[in-house]
């Protein structure tokens, strides 16, 4: 972008929804430092009950419940810290895209739209920051600035 | 890229990847004495098999007094959350839940006094 205000602006979508990923979504399903104690999650382990949930969505997914999972919980809990980062920041809004057109049309789709809107939000996100990268005002930036 | 590969394999390779799942036996006894008029006591809790929406029952250990519950529960969390009721109406309203710790030898009891906390 032209100037560093437009840059702040665009990152900010990319700051928020990464963080809501980590320290939310993601850490309750996904061990990380910030997970909360009391889920008894060991660093990188996905929660008990997600791959169940996992195998509920069928075909390939219940044939390889715990891989999914992993990938999923990684997605959302990881994929959203390197968001937030903007480290990477297009390989981590490509597997946060995947988890949510999972979450999307497996799971939040029989309950309604409006149900499906956190997903929806952090799909648009994801898609967006795909195209665009980190900008200015992320760990990208600082790298790809140093190869040139 | 080739990196962040590199990395993702090797962490999913490595990672202990699902959550150990535990079989335990929690036993709840619950002090109502001093309300009236109990026709029912029940739990409504975070896990299986309690729910938010439904009671369960209770079972009578004296009669408007002390009343109890033992359930198997399986979990990775270390513990889960309740709250009593009497004639379905929730103890503790507007406070935070009650919270079981599991004991390590899978058995767990746990006392406590209708909508007090200690």
């Amino acid at each position: 972008m032209p100037h560093w205000a437009q840059d702040l602006l665009l990152a900010l979508p990319r700051i928020v929804c990464g963080f809501l990923l980590t320290s939310s979504f993601g850490a309750d399903k996904f061990g990380l430092p910030w997970s909360n104690p009391d889920n008894g999650l060991g660093l990188f382990e996905v929660a008990f009950w997600f791959p169940n949930d996992v195998a509920g969505y069928g075909g390939i997914f219940a044939i390889a419940p715990v891989f999914f999972a992993w990938m999923g919980a990684f997605a959302e809990a990881v994929g959203g810290l390197l968001l937030l980062l903007g480290f990477q920041t297009r390989i981590a809004s490509f597997l946060i895209v995947c988890t949510m057109l999972v979450a999307i049309i497996l799971q939040q789709w029989q309950q309604g739209m409006w149900m499906m809107l956190p997903a929806m939000g952090f799909l648009w996100v994801g898609i967006f920051y795909m195209i665009l990268g980190s900008g200015r005002f992320g760990v990208d930036y600082l790298f790809t600035k140093k190869n040139k | 890229m080739k990196n962040m590969i590199c990395t993702l394999v090797t962490a999913l390779l490595v990672a202990s990847c699902v959550q150990e799942n535990k079989k335990q036996t929690v036993t709840l006894y619950v002090d109502v004495s001093g309300i009236k008029d109990i026709k029912t006591v029940g739990i409504r809790g975070n896990d299986k098999p309690f729910s938010w929406d439904n009671n369960i029952e209770m079972e009578v250990v004296k009669k408007d007094s002390l009343y109890k519950k033992t359930f198997e529960i399986n979990t990775g969390r270390l513990c889960t959350e309740i709250k009593f009721t009497v004639n379905g109406d929730f103890e503790l309203k507007d406070k935070e839940n009650r919270k079981i710790y599991f004991s390590d030898s899978k058995t767990t009891i746990f006392r406590a006094k209708f909508d007090v906390v200690k």
